[in-house]
């Protein structure tokens, strides 16, 4: 099997100083990962098809963009756009609706996919692809998945996004009628603009407590070593990087 | 502010003044009273903390979304935090009243279809009433998800505020805060909960469940660890970060060299020209999150102190003893840095030598 026809989903961005619409960066990132594999994509956005955002992506490479309208389950009616796909690329997260990075984990559960994220690399072998995956403290994973399955691209994969002007006049979107079907959301109310608060633990203290409180200072601070010589200090050291398993000798 | 405490120690002189005694050896803090335990005598509900371990540690994300639960489980409902990996620590402290270990899932194995089927198990035989995560991408923000993508139940992801009747996140690119009842699955992000309470648990030990055998569509083909002089600071698990304090600079490399870790500087050691700007440490420099961080002659000015405020071991080596770093740092070494460099460079040596 090869990959044939590959899926990126887009959605759009907007700009965070001027809110105009433009294009989301980490989906871009997936399409660009999309056309380094192959160079005729599937592009698919949920939403609307007049929005100036898909120029963009237009410019960008896609040559064409399938629009489906998001008055029903937007998963429902991606998914059935995406029959017989090898593949579907998205990127980490919106700029736009909930952006709570879960579209990607409902629509392989929907297809029943396997379904890796934060891919940097992609290639291909056989019926396979090989993922190399970001962990966070310089870390790196190489995954290796069964095809077709859903891949999620991370803000840092190594491509080079390229915006010509010539592709956003050739390409062309093409919008499709609704499948309808019972909305999937949780019922969120957009609240003032505020700072979060933190959640803590009641206190209940007494006043004498209270009084001890604002009168000593806590003693912060760990272990102090004062006494012994240079080697047995080191020693003091290296037993708490054991004691913690910083390191392995 | 912090006030002086009228009744330091202090002693009487032959004319009779009353003389605070600087530098004497200050009673060590009286032992705490423990503190009461939470955990439930007949529970009827029971809520689920799912995380990560790091090293055989639950790191401070997963200590907050277990500080979430515990504060806002009522009387009768336990706490059960399921560890995925290694656990070497009692969470007692944290507020687990049950622990469950799962050590074959380490986060750094890739094998997604085994850990979500033994979640599912999990919550089968438990039926918790709510199901808490951090969100982070240690593997914790990925289960979360295909759990949720596998489940009916309601949910919320990263999420920055949270009570006892609602959570907050913030939507459309970070630009509206928007709320909705308290759900039944909460990832929640760093930093919405403070990890102090009032109470402890009794941190029982819970049979692990069997492991579910893998669906062969995943295969992992190992780490990658990139040496830490290629990575950046930002990034970077183990930091050695030079102070004023330090004068023979190569000695301090070769030190970073051997535990393989990056180096970073504090303003003064860049301001001289002796470090590049890009390895500045502090406020106007890098803020970095490393697991360790050894502070060699650094004084530890504020500016320095916020731009490691998220590191998890602190190691100080300083002449004074009374710099602020001090009080930051978990492990204070007192003495002169170049020796205990030099010293610490042969100890490594010899560990590594028996080791091998």
């Amino acid at each position: 099997m090869s990959l044939q026809r590959i899926a990126v989903l887009v959605s759009d961005g907007k700009n965070p100083v001027s809110g105009e619409a433009r294009h989301c960066r980490n989906d871009s990132l997936a399409l660009q990962v999309g056309l380094n594999l192959v160079p005729d994509l599937t592009v698919l956005h949920a939403g609307n098809a007049d929005n100036p955002a898909l120029q963009d992506y237009l410019a960008l490479g896609a040559s064409h963009i399938d629009v489906v309208p998001t008055n029903g389950d937007m998963v429902e009616s991606l998914a059935a756009q995406l029959q017989n796909v090898d593949l579907i690329l998205t990127g980490t997260r919106a700029e736009n609706g909930e952006d709570s990075g879960l579209l990607p984990y409902l629509l392989a559960a929907k297809l029943n996919l396997p379904l890796v994220a934060g891919a940097l690399e992609i290639t291909q072998s056989g019926n396979h692809l090989e993922i190399l995956q970001f962990l966070p403290k310089g870390q790196r994973r190489r995954v290796r998945v069964k095809l077709p399955a859903v891949v999620v691209v991370h803000p840092l994969a190594a491509v080079e996004l390229c915006h010509v002007h010539a592709r956003q006049i050739l390409g062309n979107i093409t919008a499709h009628p609704a499948t309808n079907s019972a909305v999937h959301h949780t019922p969120w109310r957009i609240d003032t603009p505020r700072k979060p608060i933190k959640l803590k633990a009641p206190l209940v203290q007494t006043g004498h407590e209270r009084l001890m409180a604002a009168i000593t200072s806590k003693n912060k601070g760990g272990t102090v070593v004062n006494d012994g010589n240079c080697v047995e200090k080191a020693q003091v050291i290296l037993n708490f990087l054991r004691e913690h398993r910083l390191i392995n000798y | 502010m912090s006030r002086v405490n009228p009744m330091r120690p202090q002693q009487t002189t032959s004319s009779g003044l009353k003389r605070m005694v600087l530098q004497a050896n200050v009673k060590p803090e009286e032992a705490h009273a423990p503190k009461p335990i939470r955990s439930p005598a007949k529970p009827k509900t029971r809520v689920l903390v799912i995380a990560h371990s790091d090293r055989g540690a639950l790191d401070d994300h997963a200590r907050q979304a277990l500080a979430a639960a515990a504060i806002l489980a009522d009387a009768e409902t336990t706490v059960t935090v399921l560890v995925l990996g290694e656990l070497h620590e009692n969470l007692s402290s944290a507020g687990a009243d049950e622990v469950m270990v799962l050590p074959e899932l380490d986060f750094q194995q890739f094998q997604p279809d085994v850990e979500l089927a033994s979640l599912l198990a999990v919550i089968k035989s438990m039926q918790p009433m709510r199901i808490f995560m951090p969100d982070n991408l240690i593997g914790d923000g990925d289960l979360g998800r295909r759990l949720i993508a596998h489940s009916q139940l309601t949910t919320a992801t990263q999420v920055v505020e949270i009570d006892t009747k609602h959570v907050a996140s913030y939507q459309a690119g970070c630009s509206v805060l928007a709320v909705c009842n308290l759900p039944e699955i909460v990832l929640l992000a760093a930093n919405a909960v403070d990890t102090d309470l009032p109470f402890s648990a009794k941190a029982t030990h819970v049979d692990a469940v069997e492991l579910n055998h893998a669906s062969g569509e995943y295969q992992d083909l190992g780490l990658q660890t990139s040496s830490a002089a290629e990575i950046a600071l930002e990034e970077a698990d183990f930091i050695v970060s030079a102070g004023n304090g330090v004068q023979n600079l190569s000695t301090l490399e070769t030190l970073a060299l051997q535990l393989d870790a990056a180096i970073g500087a504090s303003r003064v050691v860049v301001d001289d020209g002796k470090l590049p700007r890009d390895k500045q440490i502090g406020a106007t420099g890098k803020t970095v999150s490393a697991t360790s961080y050894l502070a060699i002659g650094i004084s530890g000015a504020v500016q320095h102190l916020q731009g490691i405020k998220d590191c998890r071991h602190v190691i100080a080596i300083n002449r004074d003893s009374s710099a602020p770093i001090i009080k930051r740092a978990d492990l204070s070494v007192i003495g002169d840095a170049e020796d205990i460099m030099q010293a610490l460079i042969g100890e490594i040596a010899k560990a590594k030598g028996a080791n091998a």
